[in-house]
């Protein structure tokens, strides 16, 4: 049979001494030593001590899924198979999901005669039970029981003993779990943020994260990639959620998001596609979100805006103005949203400044208090990642109950010469052409003088990348300068230079020399340099 | 396929036609080299490489356009360039010494014509 605990009372001062001596080792239950441990670990020590000090063979711990409709054998002495076979019990039923749902103790004296649902129980030949909920801020976190091998008569006293022992061992294991979350989740993020920002084109990066002060991780994540057009892609948002399940979601979300920008899609209808994928199949989540398309060579940035606080657009001088983009549903909520892509320009040296509403929301403001204060502190011309750091100093508390990301972007504007190292790598000469074609355009090149000069200046580069290298990482650089009419671009590498070889192995040097003035190439133990000269408003020699 | 171009193809009888849009370099040569392998069937007469909307073509893409007109010899097939007058893609495959070696049309018609 089965007796139900109703109202157990502590352990009094009447108490046998045996009694106050266990009461006194249940300080053992949390002692600082724990604190170090993990979530497994601290299970495992916990009942090792707990079945110490009530003198029982067995002793188990399961612990609610996220469901709140299951329990999961998370930990056994005694028992261990409950674990390894990754024992389930429905709350509500069986001597376990019984103390889940009435929240209370609970004695069996006869496991033979008692609704046990587990049957490695009775395999194992336990004879008496003893159960108590774990109980956190009124939340059941799951179930602590202890078995004897012999017929057993738990006292009441006992078991508001292991309730005590439960007490105190849900709050490590709701500490311990809180802490591997976040240590989790934040590690997640980390990975999922793009490590490296620079690109080879004339884009400038800079981006902050600041997780929040306490809670648990929030969803903010940023990333930015170079498309195979030139264009570079950068994104910013805000999964709603915390922990694991956000970083989770937030992680489908950017690989969702490269796939189909890198697959070619036009911006709205890559966020179309990511949010079918988050309504359908995906992960069900609720995320605003913006996405931009930079194009460094027309100057212009496209935007798709997905319930997400409008980017700012800072001008190299003059007032600082909000991108009124016209804004979709954030994503993951309705299968039907549609979202409209629009193009702002976007000139040199301005400064585009994508942002998660923790940056300009308090719990005690509106967020147009927040906007403005972020528009009067974006002004000037720093670097972006002085610009970054400002805002991070003047708008970012030291307490936060949110996350703050932020992304800085700007297009350099064109030098008056050209220099630049690069790896010697195939897919960075598409960049190098932009940059050149660029160049090339504020020095009055014609549009057949751009074409020439810049074939040439690939030919030397496709040398560079293709046969000046043994395998490994190398890089080459290019120079170009402007003087009296003269257009004069240097490309060098480092490595050592091998003949051309095969058929038309040749013809890049030809293709050179027939569209420039003059070609130099010089082989020396340092490397290759190539210097091709061609005087503008003439026909190439 | 790469962002920097794309290959539009098409069938006329025995003749098989790509155009192709956007920038050939040495990134993107060799998988714009298989779709263009990959068009020809033993049926095939000739191929007609369409470069009116290409953009940007350098060595990478002329040695590819040469090797193509070897293989295509071999096989008794024929390679047909399609070049508007007057462009930069026309001045480059002119001073590599492709124009004269491989027959260049002004027109896709002009092309077909000359194929079948």
């Amino acid at each position: 049979m089965i007796a139900d605990m109703p109202n157990p009372s502590p352990p009094d001062e009447q108490s046998p001494l045996a009694d106050r001596q266990r009461l006194e080792s249940l300080q053992r239950i949390t002692d600082a030593a724990l604190a170090s441990l993990s979530v497994e670990q601290l299970l495992r020590e916990l009942l090792l001590r707990i079945s110490d000090i009530l003198e029982t063979d067995t002793a188990a711990i399961l612990l609610l899924d996220e469901s709140g409709r299951l329990l999961h054998a998370r930990a056994a002495k005694g028992i261990e198979e409950e674990v390894e076979q990754g024992v389930k019990i429905p709350v509500g039923r069986g001597f376990a999901g019984r103390i889940a749902a009435e929240r209370r103790p609970l004695i069996v004296e006869d496991v033979d005669h008692a609704d046990i649902l587990n049957p490695i129980l009775r395999e194992k030949g336990i004879r008496s039970l003893l159960g108590v909920p774990l109980i956190v801020e009124q939340r059941v976190l799951g179930v602590l029981h202890v078995g004897s091998l012999v017929p057993r008569i738990f006292t009441g006293e006992e078991a508001a003993l292991l309730q005590l022992a439960g007490d105190r061992a849900a709050m490590a294991i709701e500490h311990a779990t809180l802490y591997e979350q976040r240590r989790l989740a934040e590690a997640l993020q980390r990975r999922l943020l793009p490590t490296e920002l620079s690109f080879s084109g004339r884009l400038q990066l800079a981006s902050r994260y600041l997780p929040a002060s306490h809670e648990s991780l929030g969803g903010d994540w940023y990333d930015a990639f170079a498309l195979g057009s030139g264009q570079i892609a950068v994104a910013i948002g805000d999964v709603v959620g915390h922990g694991i399940p956000a970083a989770a979601v937030m992680a489908q979300l950017r690989t969702a998001l490269r796939a189909y920008a890198v697959e070619g899609h036009p911006p709205g209808e890559v966020l179309e596609l990511v949010n079918r994928l988050m309504t359908g199949i995906g992960p069900r989540a609720m995320t605003t979100l913006v996405y931009a398309l930079i194009d460094c060579e027309r100057a212009t940035v496209e935007l798709v805006v997905a319930g997400h606080p409008p980017p700012l657009l800072i001008p190299p001088a003059g007032e600082p103005s909000f991108l009124a983009a016209v804004g979709g549903i954030p994503l993951g909520v309705s299968e039907l949203a549609r979202y409209e892509p629009q193009t702002f320009a976007f000139e040199p040296g301005a400064t585009l400044l994508l942002y998660t509403d923790g940056l300009v929301e308090t719990r005690t403001e509106p967020i147009d208090a927040g906007l403005d204060r972020l528009r009067s502190l974006a002004v000037g011309n720093g670097s972006v990642e002085a610009l970054c750091a400002k805002v991070v100093e003047r708008l970012v508390p030291n307490e936060r109950h949110d996350d703050v990301a932020l992304l800085a972007a700007r297009i350099e504007p064109v030098p008056e010469r050209l220099s630049g190292r690069w790896p010697a790598e195939r897919s960075v000469l598409a960049g190098v052409r932009q940059l050149l074609r660029r160049w090339l355009e504020t020095r009055g090149a014609s549009t057949d003088e751009i074409y020439d000069i810049v074939v040439a200046c690939q030919e030397a580069c496709a040398n560079a990348v293709e046969h000046a290298y043994r395998p490994g990482l190398h890089s080459f650089e290019l120079d170009a300068a402007y003087d009296g009419g003269r257009v004069r671009v240097t490309i060098r590498d480092h490595g050592s230079w091998r003949a051309p070889r095969g058929t038309h192995r040749g013809r890049g040097v030809m293709m050179m020399r027939g569209l420039m003035d003059s070609v130099d190439i010089e082989h020396g133990d340092e490397g290759t340099t190539v210097v091709l000269e061609r005087t503008l408003g003439e026909q190439a020699a | 396929m790469s962002l920097l171009a794309r290959v539009t193809e098409d069938q006329r009888d025995d003749i098989s036609i790509a155009a192709i849009e956007g920038e050939i370099d040495t990134s993107n040569v060799r998988e714009i080299g298989e779709r263009l392998r990959g068009l020809l069937t033993n049926h095939s007469t000739a191929l007609v490489v369409d470069l009116t909307d290409t953009t940007y073509i350098d060595s990478a893409g002329i040695n590819l356009l040469f090797e193509l007109a070897g293989e295509l010899t071999d096989r008794q097939q024929g390679l047909r360039l399609v070049v508007p007058a007057s462009t930069p893609t026309l001045r480059m495959l002119t001073i590599a010494g492709l124009v004269g070696a491989i027959p260049t049309h002004e027109t896709r018609a002009a092309a077909l014509v000359q194929a079948s």
